[in-house]
């Protein structure tokens, strides 16, 4: 018995590395089970429609303002750095096209959902972890409510289509936005400005982007459930618990992102 | 999320209003776009017309100019059923006076669009009338249409102001063609 | 007991983390009477309950309601024996973005489909019950006092008129008038249902008014049982410690 803990002890350095590891993966793999239980839920009755109705209010339409301000300042600035870069090569009239397609493409979806993922899914990792830590969700399970249908789904659901709808105002405010600078400071002529674009964008730069919302939206919503579902220890652990969930939120939107942005560019 | 209780009445009521005015923005920006008829924007100026060979990329809304200086837009561009020209309609601002003489010419600022009108001023002491023609119009250069002209040899169905310059050579690669 | 036991634990284990909480705890609740499990902080009150609750599962022992077994049971028949309990936890656990009378018809609007109007009725009904005038009905819970919002809670239980009546701490945090209030809404509740009650608590002076048997947990497993009236008299030295609450002792 000796031996075999002494040698253990020898080889803490591997553990040492192997042990978060093991963390993660099982993290990944509760993550994954919580999701796909959630998705149960999201798929079978009874669906608690208040629920969803105040959740996608709660989501989408109060996210506007934020979602708005990132959206203009956004589209101004990269109006500005793609005419500059367009001028190095004498194409500082494709400026409005490429601006557009940035937008739609990328920075729309991006960054409506790194704005989402700062201030939904800290909301509802706290607002469920607080729940959690004072026995409101066991004490939603005695009442014969399972808390996956009432509270998870619908906030599922609400984030997965209002991103979607946020993004596309987002879109056309970031536009708006590179049309105000593009028209005022660069001289470019405001009705060709919006017809070029116009002819420029193809409905899939705009639905790959809508597509990506959604996903992003999936996300968002579940890492503030999944976190906030598992805090414990009071208020420090639901203040943890709103942590994880911003930063798994973000991080995971960026990867998504890659991978998504690899599908539709080869399609 | 309980945003009933966290925040007082008038600051929800200041957020409602705030989220309603975000999707007013985009919706005035969105109806902007898809009607883009912004080339009626002088209500006070004149229409005259122009009738080109071949407008190129020039738009209802593009830049009428005179030295340079914008006198007007492009209000719109029909195609004359009996000549198969295409006709520009431009509103000029009032207080434009043109001569009869006038002369009206198609450029790019750029290979990659930017077609407006440039107008330039003839001697003539008369002035365009309202709906009257400008006479003299040089349609937009072909570039591409050019330089395929010289790779590929056309029975010369090119723009009437391309046409000159790649008869030559055209008609060169038909005779050399048609006596085979 | 003759008859069918309303609530057992039968050889029930439960550990965390290694640690042995619950070690082959056998207790029964007859129908109809009140149990209260009495013990120290950290001696598997809580645990025990939640057992019963299916908020956790055991890790050997079975857990039965009416005599069938909970652990087993399908999920339909785990969601009517859910229906028919009532809880009151321990911070009374109202829920923060509802009123009262949402938080007590809770049951009925979410899970037994009563359409609002007929609930807010009932619900105003089960706050008389517990002497709670009906103008709190649109008051939220953040504005209540801890009794109040307790008393809250025990409506929210009975309104279902359930057969089962578990209360985790009822008296924790309340000043003795207003534990002394709940005391008896609790007695009355249980004798109006004439539901089983499962309470836990280490209030002796509250376990001695709502028992009808009181059960010592330590070590986890029960180690005394017997009714309010032969806890001052039994002479075991775990018991008489906890009763008298003196630090020095087996516990």
């Amino acid at each position: 018995m000796t031996a075999a803990s002494a040698s253990l002890a020898a080889l803490t350095p591997f553990r040492l590395i192997g042990h978060p590891i093991l963390l993660g993966v099982r993290r990944v793999g509760a993550i994954t089970l919580f999701g796909l239980r959630s998705l149960a839920a999201t798929l079978t009755p009874p669906l608690y429609l208040g629920q969803l109705w105040r959740q996608f209010l709660a989501i989408g339409f109060f996210s506007l303002p934020v979602t708005g301000l990132t959206a203009v300042f956004t589209g101004a600035a990269l109006a500005l750095n793609i005419f500059s870069g367009g001028g190095r090569l004498n194409a500082e009239q494709v400026m409005p096209q490429i601006v557009a397609l940035g937008i739609t493409r990328e920075l729309g979806p991006v960054l409506a959902g790194l704005m989402l993922a700062g201030r939904v899914a800290a909301a509802i990792a706290a607002e469920i972890g607080a729940m959690r830590t004072t026995e409101q969700i066991d004490a939603m399970v005695t009442l014969s409510t399972d808390p996956y249908r009432y509270l998870i789904a619908p906030r599922l659901i609400a984030a997965v289509l209002a991103l979607p709808l946020l993004t596309a105002v987002a879109d056309l405010i970031g536009i708006a936005g590179g049309w105000l600078v593009a028209v005022r400071t660069l001289g470019f002529n405001p009705v060709l400005y919006v017809r070029n674009t116009d002819a420029f964008l193809q409905a899939g730069d705009i639905g790959s982007g809508l597509v990506k919302a959604s996903v992003f939206g999936f996300v968002v919503a579940l890492m503030g459930c999944y976190h906030g579902y598992h805090a414990a220890g009071g208020a420090r652990g639901v203040g943890r618990a709103t942590t994880h969930a911003v930063v798994s939120a973000s991080i995971l939107i960026l990867a998504c992102d890659y991978l998504l942005t690899a599908v539709f560019a080869r399609a | 999320m309980s945003r009933a209780r966290s925040n007082g009445a008038g600051e929800q009521w200041a957020e409602v209003l705030l989220g309603f005015g975000v999707i007013a923005a985009a919706a005035a920006f969105l109806t902007y776009s898809l009607s883009a008829g912004g080339a009626g924007r002088a209500p006070d100026g004149y229409e005259v017309t122009a009738k080109f060979g071949d407008v190129g990329s020039l738009a209802p809304g593009s830049n009428v100019s005179v030295a340079g200086v914008k006198v007007g837009a492009v209000a719109d561009i029909t195609l004359d059923p009996a000549s198969y020209l295409a006709v520009a309609h431009l509103r000029i601002d009032s207080k434009v006076k043109l001569p009869v003489d006038s002369t009206a010419k198609i450029t790019s600022d750029s290979l990659l669009g930017g077609a407006h009108v440039v107008i330039s001023p003839g001697g003539a002491a008369e002035s365009l009338k309202a709906g009257s023609q400008i006479e003299n119009a040089q349609g937009a250069v072909d570039l591409f249409g050019l330089i395929g002209q010289f790779l590929r040899p056309q029975s010369g169905a090119g723009s009437a102001a391309a046409a000159t310059p790649a008869d030559g050579p055209a008609d060169g690669a038909a005779a050399g063609g048609a006596s085979k | 007991m003759t008859g069918v036991a309303k609530l057992e634990w039968r050889g029930v284990r439960k550990s965390f983390g290694g640690r042995a909480v619950l070690d082959d705890l056998d207790l029964a609740v007859a129908p109809g009477r009140s149990l209260v499990i009495m013990g120290g902080s950290g001696q598997g009150k809580s645990v025990t309950l939640k057992l019963a609750l299916g908020l956790l599962t055991p890790d050997a022992g079975a857990l039965r309601i009416d005599g069938r077994d909970t652990a087993s049971a399908s999920k339909s028949a785990r969601r009517r024996a859910f229906a028919d309990i009532g809880v009151l936890f321990q911070g009374a656990a109202l829920f923060d973005s509802l009123s009262v009378w949402e938080n007590v018809a809770f049951r009925l609007i979410n899970a037994d489909g009563v359409p609002r109007r007929k609930a807010r009725e009932r619900a105003i009904e089960a706050l008389s019950r517990v002497r709670l005038p009906a103008d709190l009905a649109d008051a939220y819970p953040a504005s209540l006092s801890g009794g109040m919002q307790k008393r809250v809670g025990l409506a929210r239980a009975i309104v279902g008129r359930p057969s089962l009546l578990f209360f985790d701490e009822p008296t924790s945090g309340l000043d003795p008038v207003t534990s002394a209030v709940i005391n008896e809404l609790i007695v009355e509740q249980v004798r109006d249902l004439g539901c089983t009650a499962v309470s836990i608590t280490h209030d002796i002076a509250s376990a001695r008014t709502i028992a009808d048997e009181i059960a010592m947990l330590q070590g986890g497993r029960v180690i005394w049982s017997g009714s309010p009236s032969e806890l001052d008299q039994t002479p075991d030295p775990y018991v008489r410690q906890f009763v008298e609450g003196r630090a020095d002792g087996p516990g």
